[in-house]
């Protein structure tokens, strides 16, 4: 069988490598090159996807928590304007219980005045009657004669009325 | 990760298709090699000729075997790429991704992103020729020591390279010739046509060279145990005594190291001389002058 020489320069050769050459470019770019980049593209995209759903979540996230926080702080305003209220009304009310209660509180000592004065009157009544009983009595004994319950009567109230008077002076 | 049964056949027919055509080689190898005694040097066996005009095209075992290491590496792109996910479920996915990724950014790196289409080519400039150039560890002829087969792909890097060069101008691809003084003309013609020349001949150069060290010292290896056990009797004279993993550790040296060396150093002048031929920033004046001409044209009409 024959064989080249080491170095024998054949154009057609060279032309067919050449075009092996272009061959497998395309085979490597068809084949290999272009599904990996596709993938390799799709897997970022995916990724990509990925980070932005993240991303949104945390949004979604972070906006959910300032609208409990705010909902939260509402809240405790609430409570605080219910409170505030309720020890308003409370206040009123101690207020008017208190009000309540003085006013019975005076009533009662104004009855009790009323009634006591009463009282003094009825035994100045009664101290009147026994004094006059006592002096009418007395009269008597000194005069020895029956006064007339008329003269008497005049006399011992124009004497007391003297000594209410003086009292009265005191 | 779906591994039905017609995944498994579509992965063992890419698989068998990827070792028969280097069991293929081996056999025809094997039945149309001339039993030959002593050292013989010689070029690629013709198979047969096909007149052409100009020149006949003889069909060697460099074109042969490059056939072969193309119908291999196609099976092989095939299997890479059978069953893509975006997950990367598979084990050959990671080489896939690997090979592609480090080519890009190889390319990015030294041609910049406007070149990015180039990657595939230099995957394809380097597979064809470590693969050719590793065929030799199968006892085949490497396509890569046969000057037309490098000659061929370095033509058309010569061809990509004038190419890029004129798309910044055809005018300034001529005055790049008179560079630095109109006087060195004559040197820069011959320096640019030296390039594919330096690129083919570098390439060839280095795996046949591997072949021919490993022939001879094989040679002297096998001289050297004759003589040193010649005076034993019987079959003990025959024993390759130097024959036995000297020439392996050779081996991986002038087939492995080198052909792999060769096909990246390939690659990267592929992409140097691509690169370094081209002006990005001339290229957009010219593409910017060009529309801006358009504009003015149509404005006229």
């Amino acid at each position: 069988m024959q064989s080249l020489d080491i170095i024998s320069v054949n154009l057609w050769q060279m032309l067919v490598s050449l075009i092996n050459l272009l061959l497998l470019f395309l085979i490597v770019k068809k084949f290999l090159y272009n599904p990996v980049k596709k993938m390799l593209k799709s897997r970022q995209d995916a990724i990509q996807s990925d980070y932005d759903d993240a991303e949104a979540a945390k949004a979604q996230a972070e906006a959910d928590r300032q609208a409990y926080e705010e909902k939260l702080s509402s809240a405790k305003a609430e409570a605080d304007s219910i409170i505030r209220s309720a020890v308003g009304i409370a206040g009123q009310r101690e207020k008017e219980i208190l009000q309540e209660a003085n006013a019975k509180a005076d009533g009662i000592v104004r009855q009790a005045e009323a009634e006591a004065v009463l009282e003094r009157k009825k035994a100045e009544d009664a101290v009147r009657k026994e004094i006059v009983e006592v002096s009418s009595l007395l009269t008597e004994k000194v005069l020895e004669r029956e006064v007339t319950a008329e003269d008497h009567r005049q006399f011992i109230d124009s004497f007391i009325e003297s000594i209410g008077d003086d009292d009265d002076g005191n | 990760m779906q591994t039905n049964r017609k995944f498994r056949l579509v992965d063992t027919i890419y698989l068998v298709m990827m070792v028969l055509p280097i069991v293929a080689g081996i056999v025809l190898n094997v039945l149309t090699k001339p039993v030959s005694e002593g050292v013989s040097i010689t070029g690629a066996r013709i198979f047969f000729t096909i007149p052409m005009p100009l020149q006949d095209l003889p069909v060697t075992e460099a074109q042969i075997n490059s056939a072969l290491v193309m119908i291999t590496l196609l099976f092989f792109c095939l299997y890479l790429t059978h069953g893509l996910t975006e997950k990367c479920e598979r084990k050959r996915q990671h080489l896939a991704e690997l090979i592609v990724e480090k080519v890009d950014a190889l390319v990015t790196e030294n041609m910049g992103d406007y070149f990015i289409g180039f990657a595939p080519f230099i995957i394809a400039v380097i597979a064809l020729s470590a693969f050719s150039s590793l065929l030799s560890l199968c006892g085949l002829f490497p396509p890569t020591s046969d000057i037309n087969v490098v000659g061929g792909w370095a033509v058309l890097v010569f061809g990509l390279i004038t190419y890029y060069k004129l798309k910044c101008g055809p005018l300034n691809y001529l005055k790049g010739f008179t560079e630095p003084v109109a006087v060195l003309t004559p040197i820069n013609i011959v320096s640019e046509l030296a390039t594919p020349v330096s690129m083919a001949f570098r390439h060839y150069g280095n795996v046949l060279s591997g072949s021919v060290i490993s022939v001879l010292l094989a040679t002297a290896l096998s001289g050297l145990s004759s003589l040193l056990l010649s005076w034993l009797p019987g079959f003990l004279a025959d024993i390759p005594l130097f024959q036995i993993g000297i020439p392996a550790v050779l081996s991986i040296y002038f087939d492995i190291f080198s052909g792999c060396l060769q096909a990246f150093i390939f690659a990267m002048l592929t992409m140097v001389y691509v690169g370094g031929g081209f002006d990005l920033d001339l290229y957009k004046q010219r593409k910017a002058r060009k529309a801006q001409k358009i504009k003015t044209n149509s404005m006229e009409e």
